[in-house]
This record gives C-alpha cells, sequence and structure tokens, in this order.
C-alpha cells in the first residue's frame, strides 16, 4: 500500500500540475486555501444544522425540506476534494509521511460511512418526518453527535497538519 | 506603533505566538475555523432558504439558528482578538486584515437586518400565520450576506498573502 502512494507521489509530484501548485503560479495555492475554508464552511455549517436539529437545537424546523440544502453541502464537499487533491499534487511527501493527514482522510472516510448509515439504515426516513419541535429518536441523535464530532474532528486534523505534522 | 509592540509582547501575545504549546495558536486557530462554520457556514444555509432553496422550510422556524450563529461569531471573536494580539504590528496595518473587518461588521448589520424583517418587523414575514414568502428585499439581503462572508473568508485566507501579513510570514 505505502509502496504504492510513494510511486503515485513521484509521479504526481513529476507533472506540470504539481508544478504549477507548488509555486509555478502563486496564487493557486492561495485560492485553493480560500475555496477550502468555503467549501468547508458549507459541508459542515449546512450538515451541522440537520445534525444540531436532531440532537434538539432549532428544534422547530422540519428536517425534510431541510435536506433540500444537502446538495449545498456536498458541492462544498467536492470543492474540497477538488482543492484538497491540488494541496496533495503541489507537494505530495509533506502529506505521505504525515499521521495528521491520514487521520483527517480516516475522520472523512468514517463521517462518510456515518452518512452512509444514516440513510440506509433508514433513520433519515423517521427523521424526514419529524414534525416541528418532535425530539429526533435515540438513534439519530447517536448518529448526529457522530457526525459532528467527526467533521470537527476533520477540522482539527486539517488545522493541526502544519502543527503535528510539519506540513501547511 | 509603540502602543501595538507592547499589545503584541504582552504575556498573552507571547504565549499565543511562541510558546509552542499546542493549546496556544494551534488550538486557537482550529478553534478560528470551528466559529467560520458555525456564523458564516449557517449564516449562508439560511441565506439559500431565503434566495428559494429548500422553499418548504418555514422561514419561522429557522429562529433558533440565530444563537447557533451568535456562538460561532463569538468563538471567532474571541479566538481572533488573542490572534490579533499575538500579531499587532503586522495585522493592525495590513490592509487586507481590515477588508475583512469591514466584511463581518457588514455582514453582522446585514444578519441583523435579515433578523428583523424576519421577526421583528411590524409586518414581519415569518410573524405566526405569516405567508412565508420571501420579499424582493429580503432576497438582496441574503445575496449581500452571502457576498459579504465569502469576502471575509477571502480576505481572511489572504492576510498571510497580501498586505503587511505577507512581509511578517512570507506566505503560507
Amino acid at each position: 500500500m505505502m509502496a504504492w502512494v510513494e510511486s503515485f507521489s513521484h509521479a504526481l509530484q513529476s507533472t506540470r500540475l504539481s508544478w504549477a501548485v507548488a509555486g509555478g503560479y502563486p496564487w493557486i495555492w492561495p485560492m485553493c486555501e480560500t475555496l477550502h475554508f468555503i467549501g468547508m464552511g458549507l459541508l459542515v455549517g449546512i450538515v451541522g444544522i440537520l445534525d444540531l436539529r436532531m440532537l434538539g437545537v432549532a428544534r422547530e424546523i422540519v428536517p425534510g425540506p431541510l435536506e433540500r440544502l444537502i446538495p449545498w453541502a456536498i458541492g462544498g464537499f467536492i470543492l474540497n476534494l477538488v482543492t484538497g487533491f491540488l494541496f496533495f499534487a503541489g507537494d505530495p511527501f509533506q502529506y505521505i509521511h504525515n499521521t495528521v493527514f491520514w487521520l483527517k482522510l480516516l475522520f472523512i472516510v468514517l463521517a462518510g460511512l456515518n452518512a452512509l448509515a444514516f440513510y440506509v439504515t433508514g433513520i433519515a426516513r423517521r427523521v424526514d418526518a419529524l414534525r416541528p419541535g418532535e425530539p429526533a429518536p435515540p438513534s439519530a441523535k447517536f448518529i448526529a453527535a457522530t457526525s459532528l464530532v467527526l467533521w470537527i474532528g476533520v477540522i482539527y486534523w486539517g488545522r493541526m497538519l502544519p502543527f503535528l505534522g510539519g506540513a501547511f | 506603533m509603540d502602543v501595538l509592540r507592547a499589545i503584541e509582547d504582552s504575556g498573552i501575545g507571547i504565549w499565543v505566538r511562541e510558546s509552542g504549546s499546542l493549546w496556544s495558536y494551534p488550538t486557537i486557530v482550529f478553534l478560528h475555523a470551528v466559529g467560520l462554520t458555525f456564523v458564516a457556514g449557517v449564516n449562508a444555509a439560511v441565506d439559500l432558504r431565503l434566495l428559494g432553496f429548500a422553499p418548504r422550510l418555514p422561514l419561522a422556524s429557522m429562529r433558533g439558528l440565530f444563537p447557533v450563529m451568535w456562538v460561532g461569531f463569538w468563538i471567532n471573536a474571541l479566538s481572533g482578538i488573542a490572534l490579533l494580539i499575538a500579531d499587532a504590528t503586522t495585522m493592525m496595518v495590513s490592509w487586507v486584515f481590515w477588508v475583512k473587518i469591514a466584511a463581518i461588521v457588514l455582514a453582522v448589520v446585514t444578519l441583523a437586518r435579515i433578523r428583523y424583517v424576519l421577526y421583528l418587523d411590524p409586518n414581519a414575514v415569518a410573524a405566526p400565520g405569516g405567508h412565508d414568502t420571501v420579499p424582493p428585499r429580503l432576497k438582496m439581503l441574503a445575496v449581500a450576506s452571502l457576498f459579504l462572508w465569502f469576502a471575509a473568508v477571502t480576505a481572511g485566507r489572504l492576510t498571510a498573502y497580501l498586505g503587511a501579513g505577507a512581509v511578517a510570514k512570507g506566505g503560507h
């Protein structure tokens, strides 16, 4: 696995894309950082509202109609996937030997699995049917709390990249 | 400048900037990102509802999100002040930092205005038995809000690349 990551990183680093992100075009890195924060706000802001509602905050909100904003959260996620890949392409070796980077990826995968569990177990359908003020079932509260911890954890690992792992 | 220097070299300033503790600068910038999510991210969701996305979400039901946004705002006001103390001599003379502050002030004023039109105005849009349709002036406020938060986040990120901060840190 690690050998494959190493050779992929070598190949990636020799591309013109990597050169451009790493400073060939000096505006690319700051622009991607800005967009990465915008994507973070959209993704965790919107998912966070749904999570908080299930946990009993802003309980008048009806989750069904709120979920029409989820495409915007997915848009934020895709934006961050793209900009995140560009950071990686710019300097892969500062990430692949960095434990914090792998923890961030692990938390993203776990958050994705948690969201998947929300939909495939039918909990989402029960949450969609909640009326204003009606408490969410305990299973939904568990998923919501897990989601908040994982996404805030993703932000934590992302912010810790320069401090715990020496990446920027 | 002497005042700024004194602020920067205060106990708090030195601790935030130079202690090397995980609880100082790293944790404070982490909190600043979380606060951003809960003030600007949640506000963006409210704006999107006003602009016609999630149209069946009752406007009155969003009232409970205002305390969430205030929590995000205060996390960032406090963490921001700590970061400002640590970098007072550069940030206070950085034009892009003041663009950020101006955008935040206008964004908060816009949010207060949105709240007033939604819930407090004698003709409140989201009053009990209200009609739940969004008048054009409220849509204008939502567009302004999205633009101002985008500007605040962008200017905030660019404090490390433009103006006095770029000279101090050399980017990143």
